[in-house]
């Protein structure tokens, strides 16, 4: 299918975009990397009557370093994160990208049009709530920053205004000894997970747990914070046990649909599954070791 | 060039893993795909398909349709029903009261079925304007369930008074005998093998073009079998045969789905027909795809009994199948015969008794799907064998060395008559063992079973029946005017001396163009890349008969004996010609190239003359030759004809098949005792396709095969809810496998040459779906302690879940042994 008739205006700037944005009114939307929107409008199940198109405008697509924070234009695609030695650096970070769909959705798809869509089965979501990231916003009113927990307030909605543009995404590199892992069932490369875990978690003295962020994913009409299975681990040592009570923990606190990715009662099986093992990567990356984490899928080992 | 593999040993270019010639040409986009063509005037067309599975039309206005910009045209059912006849049904009786329009008039039998098609200058204003016909539809009951649909409760086609469309009992030996002699009797209850599809690259395509001059109508399509779809469209349109042109190009993969894409066709034609003779294309969307060209067929086996004697040697079965081939036959009934190909699949016993019916429903038409008909019947084959050994406690690859056809029983024929060319799956078993490390496997199993994990080895045995005899048409209509099988093909020497190859084959992938310059170059000992071959089917080539299409795993065996025979028949006049030439007998020449190209010399002298030259004395230079050479054309057709006899249609008996090529798959998995997902931890590949034109090309065709199976035994399942809304109609719901869901493969094989076909090739490509059965067995072995009985070849982490809790929507059949002796 083709989309329906829409006009398209290419910004040059980020205030020529917030300009075109604010006459538009209702009728405009962003075209930033495209791959949810396009595929949507090519089924006729979106309909803007005007795209604004983000992707000739210089300079936010840079992945910076900044007093001990990463910063990511919101046009960074989610492939240049992938390649990042910066991003390499919050190994979650990297789990998430480098396990987005498929490499053209990748080399397509970008970090600030996936936060801004808030979809619920998004990857970035999750993991950039684990790590606390800021949303940095420009729009009529000039520039706004907020935690990305405040920035997503349901399914497909956010605290941007009608003009508004996410501009960068910003997270803290993690202190010593914490480490993240990001896991993510699918069923096969180019859809959503069916159900993933973000933990974020630094180590104390003798292998306690100082502090962890949990996130999932696919489960709420936003990502979930488990906030039982924090306090699981929160100030305990982290050994099976306790790994165990926060991913029953978790897998209570998920409010998951039947969908063809799973019915509800498996995508919880599901959920504890993949916090149990998300927590046991981010530990044993907290204490130094190199283990691999992202995206699993159906068959593979 | 770089494609050349080193130089042939023996003269012979067959045999060579010579990288695909088309390649370049595909992997460039340079490829002729229907959608590449832009003809002057062309017009796009676009259904309004239906949204219920079952509904009455009450009402279809297309007045705001009309008016909207670039609208030329809106057709609708009743349109189309007055200006054609229904196409054929192959099946008798019952099936014959099927009535089938190229577009729902009366009713709509499935969701997607098209209602009314919109024709306009683009495929926008097409799109535009089909949102603007108003259909006003009266839902029915849908028939979603092949058992419920035996009740008759709603009727998918009223004036059938029933949707059950066709039923047959096969019965050979002595079933009854059997069972009373029995040492063991295994019951089984109710089994499903599921809808899937393939998920070719490229959806369907037409571009019809009326010429109202000729009265004719030229199809450029993707349909894979031109010669059946205009047998079919031919008495629907009025227009005899020979006003119907076919031509094919590239086509990205088919599978057997495009088979039946005739309906779509009549439509186009149609359109161009009302239009003037404008060429109307179609082009498929990725959804119309997955919700309304064809699915495979599904299969539901009951009652199940299975005699075994004290070794657990199976002595007879009896079963009961109820085929599910969705709103309209079509291609079927032949896939209530079809399956018979393969029977007793790889194993001995001679008594078998199976009640067979197929049903319409309110689901998308089937249509051939690689391994068509027969993986149904081999997966419940294999299911019967792996649960009798875990029932009896026999090991299941002793239990399968105990019940296989032996080696030297070749050619083997089967209780109904099919004559099983060559092979030795025993050995193709322990070639596999070997692959996947058999042993150290099952020492690993008793440690994880010890941990209490799930861990199970699986082997698929399967067959791939290839070149099929029409015949077996007879056993579901005695009317049918259908029987043997047969290709053909043409190769000439052009007037500059070229050899040029035309194939009537449609090539959707399967590297035809290769692998027939790799047979025309061992017969003229030339090189394959001094041939010229022209791919694609053109009625206008005139190189094909009623038979032709590419179907059925036989190109190795048909398609290569036409252009074998051609070949040979074109290289017995060079050597006539070249006798009188080089005043020499034929005896004493010798093909081969020289410094002028190919040429024909005189052995040991340097007498020679080149293709050129041979080629200028026929089509320039002919004074020169006397008339008894007169009938030297140099431009040779041959028609391969397949050694088949009409089968006995009463005693369903006969040869419907010519060769065998066979799958010996093992699998080892693992269900996670956390996510319950299915792993695969290691996979071998056994194939063999008796003697290979190019290892390379059977290679790839391996991997595809098992990858589609793989996808098709844990992923690919299409669904419907209780309404019949297709809830997989997109990638995202359907979940075609991907290579992040493959394991590593290890492949291996064995040739036992066939003994029915010159080049001892058999037909291959399909791959028997030989995953489904392979992982079913793993995961048999791996939860059978578990009190599970895998009874669907569709598996996912999700259902092994929901078994295992003890609250599957469709419980485990029951199973039970009764020992007598």
């Amino acid at each position: 299918m083709s989309p329906y008739p829409f006009h398209y205006h290419r910004a040059h700037t980020l205030a020529e975009a917030v300009t075109l944005l604010a006459q538009l009114g209702g009728e405009g939307q962003l075209l930033a990397g495209g791959q949810s929107l396009i595929p949507l409008m090519k089924l006729r199940l979106a309909r803007p009557g005007a795209l604004v198109d983000l992707n000739f405008v210089p300079g936010l697509s840079a992945i910076d370093e900044h007093s001990g924070e990463i910063r990511m234009g919101a046009m960074a695609r989610h492939a240049a994160l992938e390649d990042s030695e910066l991003v390499a650096r919050v190994p979650i970070l990297h789990d998430c990208a480098a396990g987005i769909a498929d490499s053209q959705v990748r080399n397509m798809g970008t970090i600030g049009g996936s936060v801004a869509e808030a979809d619920p089965s998004g990857d970035w979501v999750a993991v950039l709530l684990t790590l606390g990231a800021q949303v940095r916003c420009t729009g009529p009113q000039g520039e706004r920053i907020m935690p990305v927990s405040d920035f997503v307030t349901d399914a497909y909605t956010t605290m941007l205004g009608p003009a508004e543009i996410v501009q960068e995404i910003r997270v803290k590199l993690p202190p010593a000894k914490s480490g993240g892992a990001f896991i993510a069932f699918k069923r096969c490369a180019s859809v959503y997970a069916s159900a993933s875990a973000a933990v974020q978690l630094t180590l104390g003295d003798g292998d306690i747990c100082r502090d962890i962020h949990i996130a999932l994913g696919c489960v709420g009409l936003t990502a979930v914070v488990p906030i039982a299975a924090q306090d699981a681990l929160r100030g305990k040592p982290v050994s099976a046990k306790s790994i165990e009570n926060a991913a029953d923990a978790a897998m209570a606190a998920a409010e998951p649909q039947s969908d063809m990715r799973g019915s509800a009662d498996y995508k919880r099986v599901l959920v504890r599954a993949v916090v149990k093992r998300a927590i046991d990567i981010a530990a044993r990356r907290a204490r130094g070791e190199r283990v691999e984490a992202g995206h699993e899928y159906v068959a593979r080992v | 060039m770089n494609n050349q593999a080193p130089k042939p040993e023996k003269g012979t270019w067959v045999g060579q893993p010579l990288r695909r010639r088309e390649e370049g040409r595909l992997v460039r986009g340079q490829g002729l795909f229907v959608e590449d063509y832009k003809l002057q005037g062309m017009l796009y067309l676009q259904f309004v398909r239906s949204p219920y599975a079952h509904a009455r039309i009450d009402r279809v206005d297309v007045s705001k349709a009309l008016t909207a910009p670039g609208v030329l045209a809106v057709l609708t059912g009743a349109e189309v029903a007055a200006r054609v006849q229904p196409f054929i049904e192959i099946g008798p009786g019952a099936q014959g009261k099927v009535i089938d329009y190229p577009m729902a008039t009366d009713k709509v039998r499935y969701q997607g079925e098209p209602v009314a098609a919109v024709v306009a200058e683009s495929r926008n204003a097409a799109e535009d304007a089909a949102e603007l016909v108003e259909v006003e539809y009266h839902a029915l009951v849908p028939v979603l369930d092949a058992e419920l649909a035996l009740k008759n409760e709603s009727l998918v086609h009223d004036q059938n008074g029933s949707n059950v469309v066709w039923h047959g009992n096969f019965e050979y030996g002595e079933v009854d005998k059997a069972f009373q002699e029995a040492a063991n009797i295994v019951s089984i209850g109710r089994m499903h093998f599921h809808r899937f599809s393939s998920t070719p690259l490229e959806n369907n395509g037409i571009i019809a073009t009326w010429d109202p001059k000729k009265e004719s109508i030229h199809f450029l399509s993707t349909n894979s079998f031109p010669a059946f779809a205009a047998q079919f469209l031919s008495p629907a349109l009025g227009v005899g045969i020979d006003q119907i042109q076919m031509e094919s190009r590239d086509i990205g993969g088919g599978f057997g789905i495009k088979i039946t894409t005739y309906p779509q066709m009549a439509v186009c034609a149609l359109a161009s027909k009302q239009l003037g003779g404008r060429p109307v294309k179609w082009i498929e969307t990725r959804t119309e795809h997955m919700l309304a060209s064809a699915h495979g067929n599904e299969r539901t086996f009951l009652d199940t009994r299975v005699a075994l004697d004290k070794n657990g040697v199976i002595t007879a079965i009896e079963s009961r199948h109820i085929d599910d081939c969705g709103a309209y036959p079509r291609y079927e009934p032949l896939g209530c015969i079809i399956w018979a190909q393969v029977l007793p699949g790889a194993y001995r016993f001679r008594n078998y008794r199976v009640d067979f019916t197929q049903v319409v429903s309110n689901k998308c038409p089937v249509g051939p799907n690689r391994g068509y008909s027969r993986m149904q019947h081999l997966w419940f084959l294999e299911r019967v064998i792996d649960i009798c050994g875990h029932e009896l406690g026999i090991p299941t690859d002793e239990m399968r060395l105990r019940n296989y056809i032996r080696t030297e029983e070749f050619p083997y024929t089967t209780p109904n008559g099919c004559i099983y060319d060559s092979g030795n799956y025993a050995r193709m078993l322990e070639i596999a063992k070997g692959l996947v490390g058999w042993d150290g496997w099952k020492e690993k199993q008793k440690q994880a079973r010890q941990e209490g994990r799930m861990l199970g080895l699986g082997i698929g045995s399967t067959l791939d029946s290839g070149t099929n005899n029409f015949g077996q048409a007879r056993i579901i209509n005695a009317f049918a005017p259908y029987s043997g099988q047969s290709k053909a093909a043409n190769v000439k020497l052009d007037i500059y001396g070229e050899v040029v190859v035309s194939l009537g084959s449609v090539p959707q992938g399967q590297g035809h163009e290769t692998t027939a310059a790799q047979v025309v170059a061992e017969v003229l000992r030339v090189p394959p890349d001094m041939i010229v071959v022209r791919p694609g089917f053109d009625t206008e080539h005139n190189v094909y008969t009623g038979h032709t299409g590419t179907y059925a795993s036989q190109f190795a065996v048909t398609g290569l004996s036409a252009i074998h025979g051609a070949a040979e028949k074109l290289r017995a006049e060079i050597a006539r010609l070249a006798a009188f030439v080089l005043k020499a007998k034929e005896s004493e020449l010798e093909f081969g190239v020289g410094k002028m190209g190919p040429e024909v010399r005189v052995k040991g002298t340097d007498r020679s003359i080149n293709y050129w030259g041979l080629a200028n004395l026929v089509n320039v230079n002919n004074a020169e030759l006397p008339m008894d050479m007169a009938d030297i054309t140099l431009n040779c057709r041959y028609v391969y004809k397949a050694p088949f006899a009409v089968p006995d249609v009463e005693k369903k008996y006969g040869n419907l098949t010519l060769t065998y090529a066979a799958q010996l798959h093992i699998a080892v998995m693992e269900v996670d005792r956390e996510t319950y997902q299915p792993k695969i931890l290691a996979y071998a590949a056994v194939d063999d396709c008796g003697t290979k034109i190019n290892p390379l090309i059977v290679e790839g065709q391996v991997h595809g095969a098992t990858a589609h199976g793989i996808g098709a035994a844990l992923m690919e399942n299409c669904v419907y809810d209780p309404e019949g809304n297709m809830l997989t109609a997109t990638f995202s719901d359907y979940t075609p496998i991907t290579v992040m869901n493959m394991p590593d493969l290890a492949c291996g094989g064995l040739e036992t040459p066939s003994p029915f076909s010159y080049n001892g090739a058999k037909g291959m490509g399909e791959g028997g779906a030989a995953p489904l059965h392979t992982i079913c067995a793993a995961l048999q072995d791996a939860l059978y302690s578990r009190k599970i009985i895998i009874h669907d070849s569709h598996n996912s982490g999700d259902s092994i879940f929901h078994a295992l809790q003890g609250d599957s929507a469709k419980p485990a059949p029951a199973v039970h042994v009764e020992r007598r002796a």
